[in-house]
């Protein structure tokens, strides 16, 4: 059993260890040319010099980081870890969102998530600070002048509900190192507890899988709330001594082509990307230029199912740039089990099902929240050391391989609880198994995710609850209560899905206040969720599609927006 | 050579109203109404870059800069650069 203390002293110890090396890049926009860079040595005074000012009230202090991409989010989780607390990274909004509704809603939904401290940068926590039931710190990071013209200069506390500060009701953990949300977006979501128990077994199975060591290096744009993001591409280079490199995600977006420039310039050897990333760069292949992308030992497919067009195309669109097809990898991972489930093997090609070879079900799987797009399944590889993976029909019973199910996953970096309005919450497991909620089926002992049985959104690899969508857009007045579904629609160019709302009008339906209506929720949608609803239909009382039982069916108002409007949005 | 402000706005309504899919309307803004995402900005430059005949080189963009056409006009002319 791996405790916090033991933890920790071995992580300074690997640091020190590196102590002249460096080990963390992080680029700061504009300076694209010459990241920020520390060696084992640096991490460590800067991280513990970031976390020193907060004056916690105690050890174990539950400590939420809302910051941008910046070296300083990066050392201080790391700093408040070490220090004996548990950060928890939340996602930094878009530039794009209305910064009164944005605090509103970011008041709302942390004034229920217990905790000691909200870190941010200094004029947002002036803005917020007496409207949380915990004090707002800021702290200045490199470029926060970019960041924080998003939110006015004014304070906004006074139009919102003034706080009082209570001592946290709720005991934590003794072994936790940090909490995870396993969705982009706070929500009403409860975060995952990760232990040191749960993140050192998942070290070892994937330095097992990965033959992964000092000599490795990382490239990323993975945002730090994310679980690639945060323990495959930041904690487990971090761990073994491993350099990586950050960039911030919009960065990214605009200039896909950054990231290979710092492959080659680093000699990166893993690059963790979720699928929609590998046909997003091979369009814009055309206008990049060369580079030597050769020491990649792998691109690791994973948190979005993995597409056989998306995977093709990379090797295909980079092949002269040194990429081997063997060197594409794919992972299944959740923020459940830390990361890694599973692991395809190195050096060898992917291995793929023709759609037709699979069985169907016994039973009927009537709440799929995804179309079967693919004529071929590829695989994600097999459980890592020590996981066991079954996939379990409708009626509770074992599928025999070849035949699709619900995933279930029993492993040493399984999660125990979580972290939510009522404290830590034991997750009930079945004999040590967790229901994952993704589709798929077992063959040869590698496991093929088809998609996600609940209705989660994957957008770009990030996880939406639909729930979350649907409670902004019913906010709106002109919005018929409760009558608002949202849900996933496939981009198959990108290889992702796409967000969509259907909302009834309330009153007279007439196509002036339903365009108005449509605007008002695409911008709230941006501003609350931090993600574009790439469909929003405004329609007439009773369009959205009830169930027998007279409850909202998502899946059928699915299948009739499909049907009647997608073309025509 | 560059194209004018005029072809450059045509080429941005066409560009915007075919990734939206319908008539963009006058004034009408994309990113930070929420209309289209970051993602799709991508796809933007690209229409753009096949319609115009340019390189829209992506350094130093945001999403905004691409927000309504005015801006996309702008932006191209700033940045564009004829393609080889």
């Amino acid at each position: 059993m791996t405790t916090h203390f033991e933890f920790c002293r071995q992580l300074r110890q690997r640091l020190s260890a590196h102590e002249d090396r460096v080990l963390l890049r992080v680029v700061v926009s504009p300076d694209f040319e010459q990241p920020r860079e520390f060696t084992g040595k640096a991490i460590l005074e800067r991280a513990e010099q970031l976390a020193a000012p907060f004056s916690l009230p105690g050890p174990r202090c539950v400590v939420l980081l809302l910051l941008p991409h910046s070296p300083e989010l990066f050392l201080l989780q790391l700093g408040l870890v070490l220090g004996g607390h548990i950060p928890a990274i939340l996602a930094w909004p878009t530039s794009r969102i209305d910064a009164e509704k944005y605090q509103r809603n970011l008041v709302h939904q942390l004034s229920h998530l217990p905790a000691d401290r909200l870190v941010t940068l200094p004029r947002l926590a002036e803005n917020l600070q007496g409207s949380l039931p915990y004090p707002v710190c800021g702290v200045p990071v490199e470029n926060a002048g970019a960041f924080e013209k998003v939110f006015p200069a004014a304070p906004v506390t006074q139009r919102l509900e003034s706080g009082k500060f209570e001592p946290r009701k709720f005991r934590t953990d003794p072994d936790t190192l940090f909490l995870q949300f396993s969705g982009g977006t706070t929500g009403a979501q409860k975060a995952i507890v990760v232990t040191a128990e749960m993140l050192r077994a998942q070290f070892r199975q994937l330095t097992e899988a990965l033959d992964f060591s000092s000599v490795d290096s990382v490239a990323s744009w993975l945002p730090l709330y994310h679980d690639m993001g945060l323990i495959a591409c930041y904690w487990m280079p971090l761990w073994h001594g491993a350099a990586s490199l950050q960039m911030a995600a919009n960065d990214w977006v605009l200039n896909p082509e950054l990231l290979l420039k710092y492959t080659a310039r680093y000699r990166v050897s893993f690059c963790w990307l979720p699928n929609f990333a590998f046909s997003y760069m091979s369009q814009r292949r055309e206008q990049m230029s060369r580079h030597d992308l050769s020491s990649v030992r792998a691109w690791i497919n994973c948190s979005e199912p993995v597409r056989l067009k998306s995977v093709m195309e990379f090797a295909s669109a980079f092949a002269d740039c040194g990429v081997r097809k063997e060197s594409l990898q794919a992972s299944y991972a959740m923020a459940e089990t830390v990361f890694a489930i599973t692991q395809s093997q190195l050096g060898k090609e992917l291995a793929v099902v023709p759609r037709q070879r699979v069985q169907q079900g016994k039973h009927s799987y009537s709440e799929l929240a995804f179309d079967l797009i693919d004529d071929v399944y590829v695989s994600s590889g097999k459980p890592l050391s020590g996981t066991e993976i079954k996939t379990v029909a409708a009626d509770g019973s074992r599928c025999p391989d070849n035949m699709p199910g619900e995933i279930w996953v029993r492993t040493p970096s399984l999660f125990s609880g979580y972290w939510s309005a009522e404290g830590f919450q034991t997750h009930s497991l079945n004999d040590g198994w967790h229901a994952t909620g993704d589709f798929g089926f077992v063959r040869d002992g590698e496991l093929y995710v088809i998609g996600r049985f609940k209705d989660i959104v994957i957008v770009g690899g990030n996880n939406i609850f639909p729930e979350d969508v649907e409670a902004v857009v019913n906010s709106i007045e002109r919005v018929y209560p409760g009558r608002v579904v949202a849900f996933g629609v496939e981009d198959e160019e990108f290889g992702t899905q796409s967000l969509a709302v259907v909302a009834e009008m309330k009153g007279e339906f007439n196509e002036e206040a339903a365009s108005q209506l449509e605007a008002a929720i695409r911008k709230l949608v941006m501003t609350a969720i931090g993600t574009a609803a790439r469909y929003v239909a405004v329609v007439p009382q009773r369009w959205i599609v009830k169930s027998t039982a007279g409850k909202i069916s998502r899946r059928e108002t699915r299948e009739r927006f499909v049907r009647e409007r997608l073309n025509s949005v | 050579m560059i194209p004018d402000s005029q072809t450059i706005r045509t080429a941005a309504t066409e560009a915007a109203s075919q990734l939206i899919g319908r008539p963009l309307r006058p004034g009408q803004r994309l990113v930070t109404s929420g209309l289209i995402d970051s993602l799709s900005v991508l796809k933007l430059i690209g229409l753009l870059e096949k319609k115009l005949r340019v390189v829209i080189p992506p350094e130093t963009l945001q999403p905004e800069d691409f927000d309504d056409v005015d801006l996309i006009v702008e932006t191209v002319e700033r940045v564009a650069k004829p393609a080889a």
